[in-house]
């Protein structure tokens, strides 16, 4: 069921819970390898993890952000862009805080005529001192398939 | 070195990308979406077969690439679009093109122009901001 287009103009300034998150070494292994990139030195993460540490520090999931833009299935999400924002290397073993909110919903059409909402949200990770680390803004194309209008 | 615009960085080569890896990420990303690890279940996409590779694994190419040029931290910004999907298998090659170069903050930066490109197709393309340490 395609959600009304009211209901996801009112997701816009919502706030996630946020919270702490800190990586650890494992993770960061194993997010490393993924890439096959060689280990990086000096407890260094890799720049990628700013699509998912933000997410799950905030306290929320994809699985919850897919529920709140009401999709499902496969094909139902595309993933349009990032603005990814660096202020110092992200570290494993550094609690980061995280905070962030939904920032832009809007309901467009392509050229075939299939529908879609553009949903964008933002996080940003401060350090243990308060100084602002990075902010990862996501931009994602939630698919609503063929419809008159 | 002397970092100049038009400057081309040493590009990157992904000989295959693996779906295996997809699924680690999957765990890691804790992503419920089966197009990374459901081949059979992608038939409806056109695609039976093939899964799909994660977005941030693609850009992975482009920033590994930037890594080896000016080091492991040398990124300060990356604004890109994804325009194809990145399947198993593909082989694939990260790009980049200086295209300005400024101090800021007491640092020499360069914004490029990147890209990840399969068979002359694009399939991520945007801007990095890079601090020039070599």
């Amino acid at each position: 069921m395609i959600p009304s287009e009211e209901y996801m103009l009112s997701l816009i300034g919502n706030r996630f819970p946020g919270g702490k998150r800190t990586i650890d070494r494992w993770e960061n292994y194993l997010l490393t390898d993924c890439t096959t990139s060689p280990q990086l030195a000096d407890g260094l993460v890799h720049p990628i993890a700013l699509f998912h540490i933000p997410i799950q520090g905030v306290q929320t999931s994809i699985a919850e952000l897919f529920e709140i833009g009401r999709v499902e299935g496969a094909g139902s999400v595309g993933l349009d862009g990032y603005d990814w924002e660096f202020f110092q290397p992200i570290r494993e073993g550094v609690e980061y805080s995280c905070e962030g909110q939904i920032l832009e919903v809007e309901r467009l059409y392509t050229d075939s005529g299939s529908m879609y909402d553009r949903f964008v949200f933002a996080i940003e990770l401060s350090d243990q001192e308060g100084e602002l680390a990075a902010r990862a803004t996501c931009f994602w194309r939630l698919r609503r398939g063929k419809v008159e209008h | 070195m002397n970092i100049e615009v038009g400057n081309e960085i040493p590009s990157l080569d992904i000989p295959s990308v693996d779906p295996q890896r997809m699924k680690t990420m999957a765990a890691l990303l804790r992503d419920p979406y089966p197009i990374h690890w459901d081949a059979e279940g992608n038939e409806q996409m056109g695609i039976k077969g093939k899964v799909v590779n994660q977005g941030p694994l693609n850009l992975s190419y482009v920033v590994n690439m930037l890594m080896n040029w000016q080091g492991q931290d040398c990124i300060r910004r990356l604004t890109v679009r994804f325009t194809g999907w990145v399947l198993g298998g593909d082989t694939l090659t990260a790009h980049g093109t200086v295209i300005s170069v400024d101090n800021a903050n007491d640092e020499l930066l360069a914004k490029c122009e990147v890209w990840l490109e399969r068979d002359g197709e694009r399939l991520l393309e945007g801007e990095a901001v890079v601090a020039i340490t070599d």
